[in-house]
């Protein structure tokens, strides 16, 4: 999965560097808006940001990271947590206006009998791009609804996981564990004594009825930035300095991951 | 030996079942005649911990072994039915996933159809219904259910026609697909037939 994120960032720069090169004295400039140089660069903007359009610069540690860069990092994140993150409703929201209005644009470049030869390639591109940021969305958008639907019965009952999810999220899981329920009960349990009819049985020696988050699951942790000594389940301290890569149980490092210092990779 | 019963042995048999199902990745038929025996065991094991614990209460004495292991049988038979349907519908929503949502094509597979209890019919029926109101949400820029296992190289697809699919509406007009034919078109526009089987890519 990082290979492709890397060779993702390759192809955004050789994206922008195949835009410069349509940008010589034989391609005069058309009305403003449908000018492809300038929506990619808002496409790297946040969404109604004001700031005048700025190129990408391939060194990211100098440069603040834009949003789909941003997105990046948190599908990785959402991909290998064991744990639900915290819902990117803003930052979705940004990223698929526009997409909506890249398509929109090249739908009405396309029909433009002015379009010259070489900006149909340049189009091409942007279509390939547009493409590729869809399936990163997807995968996220599909990696949290996996999750969803796997604990949506401890979603309904923990409020504090309710809060990382969306509204339609939400409505999802308590359809889900509905459904769910329903079906066990019309298949099984209606057909058993009433004693024993109940999805919430707490036996003992056996596990819960109601799978959770396993927070315990090993991740492999990359550091961002110097961050504060964690404690490990046997009681030592972990001290990781940036660029430190590590494998430790998931809840060692959640806040970690959570204020942005690591990423897990 | 082999007459012997046990408590919990058909419990074993259904997940085992399931442990089959999994090392051979597919869907068994529906167990129903199983399900019920272990359902009719269920009310037998119920009623003679009732009995039991009547004449306990008489004797006024500690609770007889005979109970403890009652219930651990009724438990542990209950986890093995939930389980075995549990995991029936974690298949059936892989296999959902799989053919890309599309729930008709899936309902019109007979041999499918015919592994399925009317119950997981009906679940299917009501997951696909959840799922298209989730997906509502993104219906202006993109199509959630679309493939996520490979990501996109190139927007052109060359594809084969392997099944009649008939005239096909995409964004740049119609396309006529004709069986043995073979196209180059937007995989955006085609992704759902693919993974229907409807095209092959070549």
């Amino acid at each position: 999965m990082s290979n492709w994120g890397r060779e993702y960032e390759n192809r955004s720069g050789f994206f922008n560097d195949a835009l410069d090169v349509g940008q010589g004295p034989a391609n005069p400039p058309r009305q403003a808006g449908f000018n492809l140089d300038e929506d990619i660069d808002v496409a790297m903007q946040p969404a109604g940001a004001v700031a005048p359009p700025r190129r990408l610069v391939e060194n990211t540690e100098e440069v603040e990271q834009t949003p789909l860069q941003t997105m990046i990092r948190h599908w990785m994140n959402e991909r290998h947590s064991p744990d639900i993150l915290p819902a990117q409703e803003a930052l979705l929201a940004g990223l698929l206006d526009h997409l909506r209005s890249q398509t929109r644009n090249i739908q009405i470049l396309r029909d433009d009998p002015r379009t010259s030869e070489s900006e149909h390639i340049r189009i091409m591109l942007v279509q390939t791009e547009i493409e590729r940021v869809k399936f990163l969305i997807r995968s996220y958008i599909r990696t949290r609804l996996y999750k969803i639907e796997r604990y949506a019965r401890f979603i309904t009952t923990n409020a504090d996981i309710q809060t990382r999810l969306t509204a339609s999220e939400r409505e999802h899981a308590s359809r889900h564990a509905k459904i769910t329920d329903q079906h066990l009960f019309l298949s099984v349990l209606q057909s058993l004594p009433e004693s024993q009819a109940h999805l919430d049985d707490t036996p003992v020696f056996y596990p819960s009825m109601v799978t959770q988050p396993d927070k315990t699951r090993p991740v492999f942790v990359h550091a961002l930035q110097d961050c504060p000594p964690v404690a490990l389940p046997d009681g030592t301290r972990l001290q990781m300095n940036k660029g430190h890569i590590s494998l430790t149980p998931y809840h060692v490092v959640e806040h970690l991951v959570a204020r942005g210092e690591a990423e897990l990779v | 030996m082999s007459d012997t019963h046990q408590y919990g042995d058909n419990g074993t048999k259904l997940l085992m079942e399931s442990r089959r199902s999994t090392q051979t990745d597919t869907l068994m038929k529906y167990n129903d005649t199983l399900v019920r025996t272990l359902i009719r065991e269920q009310r037998d094991l119920e009623k003679l911990a009732t009995s039991l614990l009547e004449a306990d209460h008489n004797l006024r004495g500690p609770p007889p072994p005979a109970l403890l292991i009652i219930q651990t049988t009724i438990n542990r038979n209950k986890r093995c039915l939930l389980a075995y349907h549990a995991h029936r519908t974690s298949m059936l929503q892989n296999m959902y996933w799989k053919y890309g949502g599309a729930l008709p094509h899936l309902l019109s597979d007979p041999d499918l159809r015919s592994r399925l209890s009317p119950h997981e019919v009906d679940y299917l029926r009501q997951y696909n219904s959840s799922l298209m109101d989730f997906r509502s949400d993104f219906t202006y820029e993109l199509d959630i259910m679309s493939g996520i296992e490979k990501p996109p190289t190139e927007i052109q697809v060359r594809v084969r026609v392997a099944r009649e699919c008939g005239v096909v509406q995409t964004e740049n007009g119609t396309i006529d697909f004709k069986p043995g034919e073979r196209y180059v078109v937007r995989r955006a526009d085609v992704e759902h037939l693919i993974v229907q089987g409807y095209l092959e890519e070549i």
